[in-house]
């Protein structure tokens, strides 16, 4: 068949749809893909007839585009609970596949990535990258250099894909599912934004349907995923993709993009006679990482920015997933924790005080020792810190902390930052409530949209008007229900 | 941190003989160009695959030394003379020995190469002696591709067991076969490690081309 024939295809439901027959069509290892006319919508064919007439690989396929589908709300027979609203969230994060083609063979049809993870014209003077999606290696690895600065980034905007990307993760993991091949070939990300998306969904672990038989991609499969390979499919010492294995890709994904390094890749050897074997180690059964705190036999001689230079959550989450979860799966972070951690990190983001940093921004540590990690900029003047406290239930008075920030001028600050029950994920509104200014020598927190906020002195504060941030003072985000009670520590 | 990369040694063996003239040397030409292309925008390839190019007409010759990618320059390549397979299969043998890194006890070392080999006639010199000067080195994969009437399968198969055959040599058949090559490439830039001492699994052939079995 001549490329550019158009073909057509017919779905589950008696429709049909056009594509775009390509000799050299785009494969990866399960699958090929073709283009509708209009490059609106893929339509993936198996490599392998056998898997395509798999009935028990069609069911689980339609069980994913059909109840376990968050991009389509309940109403529309997606997943149960999903809203329009969070659909519409998590349809900008996913490429879900959205039909089954039952004819010329089976199927799927997802949507074409959105178009910021395409690169552009001048994404790259040295290569021709437009039209290229924007894996996640073009930016982790040493391919940087070749891209434009204005493609790639800062500290800042990689850390919010980070939280993104946790948060697409953790969704299938509530449902229960597995992505079973989480890598910088399946996520891609424009760092301009910090946006990400999640693709290749159908390969899927599905909680009681027949598994897929996906190994995943090299530097992301779980060790000791790769350290059983060997063995039979069927073998119950073999470890298979899923939920655990999810929780070693995605800590992977996380560390090269606030490192642009991979955690387990170091100085070690670990079969000095075959290269392919010494990976098989480093990766699988032998795998240390690079900054595991007891073990340096894998650090590289030439660290400077290491988990020590995040917070502590979040080093601490390092080390659990790279120390003690490395060979212990159950050790192993969740994606809610990491979302969790990330936030509270993303709230500690200061801008760097040296405005030839590459980085940006970076999150502070120690209030007492405010230097950026990556050039070594101190900050100066005073630090600020919110702490905001939710009123324990049916105490009146007593308070537990619920969050905090470090404050920098035009801070923005949301729902989540008001109200004790509001968080900030796919269900919180984004609008901004207030912001900080820094005016006239003084530090303000400036009441954008909230109702009631009251002063230190217990006056409301109108909207457009402001509380002044002083050391040792507090007051109520909102004197409504579920309003936080805001803390200022200067240092 | 780039130390830490291992590179993926490619070799495209590639026959110059006096039967290659015309439109199917062109084709090789413009494959190369587009094979250089397809790889810069793969960000694995290009961040591990390092390519080298020997020809071979009446003598064979290392005409492009193994080379990062963003550094290649596409040879000066013409045709003209026999078909010294032989010749090219010893070359080959050398050049992995000098270039392609082992690994010691301090040092990470390449993958096993990537070879492909194309010729579109018998050789005209001693196969044997190259096929033995290659059994001396570590190879990953050969790919022996077999292009027009004048291949000879049965030969090739004495090189390595993945033959593939494309019955013609017109400019379309060879734009596919480097296409192929592309995408061999990327995959095994990809998949190198999941099972040490497995044969890298090649995407399928493209239409038209017959694998020998």
């Amino acid at each position: 068949m001549v490329s550019g024939t158009v073909l057509s295809a017919v779905l589950d439901n008696g429709n049909t749809i056009e594509y775009v027959f390509t000799a050299n069509a785009p494969r990866g290892g399960m699958k090929h893909t073709f283009f509708t006319p209009d490059k609106q919508y893929a339509v993936q064919f198996f490599n392998d007839p056998r898997n395509a007439a798999d009935p028990r690989i069609q069911d689980r396929i339609r069980t994913i585009v059909g109840i376990y589908n968050p991009t389509i709300s309940e109403a529309d027979g997606g997943a149960v609970g999903n809203t329009e609203k969070t659909a519409g969230y998590f349809r900008q994060r996913f490429c879900w596949p959205i039909a089954i083609v039952r004819q010329p063979q089976f199927g799927i049809v997802c949507p074409t990535y959105p178009q910021n993870f395409f690169f552009g014209a001048d994404a790259s003077t040295v290569l021709n990258l437009k039209g290229k999606d924007k894996k996640s290696n073009w930016f982790t690895g040493r391919n940087r250099k070749y891209l434009s600065p204005g493609e790639r980034g800062n500290f800042r905007t990689m850390l919010g894909t980070a939280i993104g990307l946790s948060r697409t993760v953790r969704r299938m993991h509530q449902a229960g599912l597995a992505h079973s091949d989480l890598s910088c070939n399946n996520v891609l990300i424009d760092p301009r934004t910090g946006a990400s998306v999640v693709i290749d969904i159908d390969s899927l672990v599905v909680p009681n349907k027949y598994a897929p038989e996906v190994v995943g991609t090299r530097g992301y499969i779980a060790p000791e995923v790769l350290a059983t390979l060997g063995m039979d499919f069927n073998d119950p010492r073999r470890a298979l993709p899923c939920v655990q294995t999810d929780l070693h890709a995605l800590p992977v994904l996380i560390y090269e993009y606030l490192f642009f390094r991979h955690p387990l890749i170091g100085p070690k050897i670990y079969d000095p006679r075959d290269a392919e074997h010494d990976d098989f180690l480093g990766l699988g059964e032998l795998a240390t990482f690079i900054e595991d705190p007891k073990d340096t036999s894998n650090r590289p001689p030439d660290l400077n920015v290491t988990i020590q230079s995040l917070s502590k959550g979040l080093e601490e989450l390092f080390v659990r997933a790279f120390v003690k979860g490395l060979h212990d799966p159950s050790e192993r972070p969740t994606a809610m924790e990491w979302e969790r951690e990330l936030l509270r990190a993303w709230d500690k983001l200061v801008p760097c005080a040296n405005p030839q940093c590459e980085k940006k921004w970076f999150i502070l540590r120690d209030p007492l020792n405010p230097v950026c990690p990556f050039c070594k900029t101190r900050m100066h003047g005073q630090i600020t810190q919110l702490i905001f406290k939710s009123e324990m239930r049916g105490r009146k008075g007593v308070y537990r902390d619920k969050s905090e920030a470090v404050v920098y001028d035009t801070m923005p600050l949301y729902d989540w930052h008001v109200f004790s029950n509001v968080h900030n994920d796919e269900k919180a509104n984004t609008d901004i409530s207030a912001y900080i200014a820094y005016y006239n020598g003084m530090r303000l927190l400036v009441n954008k949209n909230i109702d009631g906020m009251l002063s230190p002195s217990g006056r409301l504060v109108p909207k457009g008007s402001a509380v002044e941030l002083k050391n040792a003072t507090a007051f109520k985000m909102t004197g409504g229900e579920n309003g936080l009670l805001c803390e200022v520590v200067v240092s | 941190m780039s130390d830490y990369i291992r590179r993926l040694p490619v070799y495209l063996l590639l026959d110059c003989s006096g039967s290659m003239s015309g439109e199917p040397i062109e084709a090789v030409k413009q494959g190369i160009k587009t094979l250089i292309t397809e790889l810069k925008g793969d960000p694995q390839a290009l961040e591990t695959a390092f390519l080298s190019i020997i020809t071979f007409d009446s003598s064979a010759r290392q005409t492009s030394p193994l080379t990062e990618l963003m550094l290649f320059k596409e040879p000066q390549i013409q045709a003209g003379g026999a078909t010294a397979l032989g010749g090219a299969l010893k070359v080959l043998a050398d050049c992995i020995k000098n270039e392609v890194r082992t690994s010691t006890a301090t040092q990470k070392g390449d993958w096993k190469p990537l070879v492909f080999l194309m010729t579109d006639g018998a050789p005209t010199d001693n196969l044997d002696d190259g096929i033995d000067a290659l059994r001396q080195v570590s190879t990953g994969n050969i790919i022996a591709c077999g292009a027009g009437a004048n291949a000879n399968a049965n030969t090739l198969k004495k090189i390595t067991n993945n033959v593939l055959m494309m019955n013609n040599l017109t400019a379309g058949d060879m734009a596919q076969f480097f296409a192929w090559v592309s995408s061999s490439i990327k995959a095994s830039s990809k998949s190198i490690d999941a099972k040490p001492g497995e044969a890298i699994e090649l995407p399928p052939p493209p239409q038209g081309f017959v694998i020998v079995p």
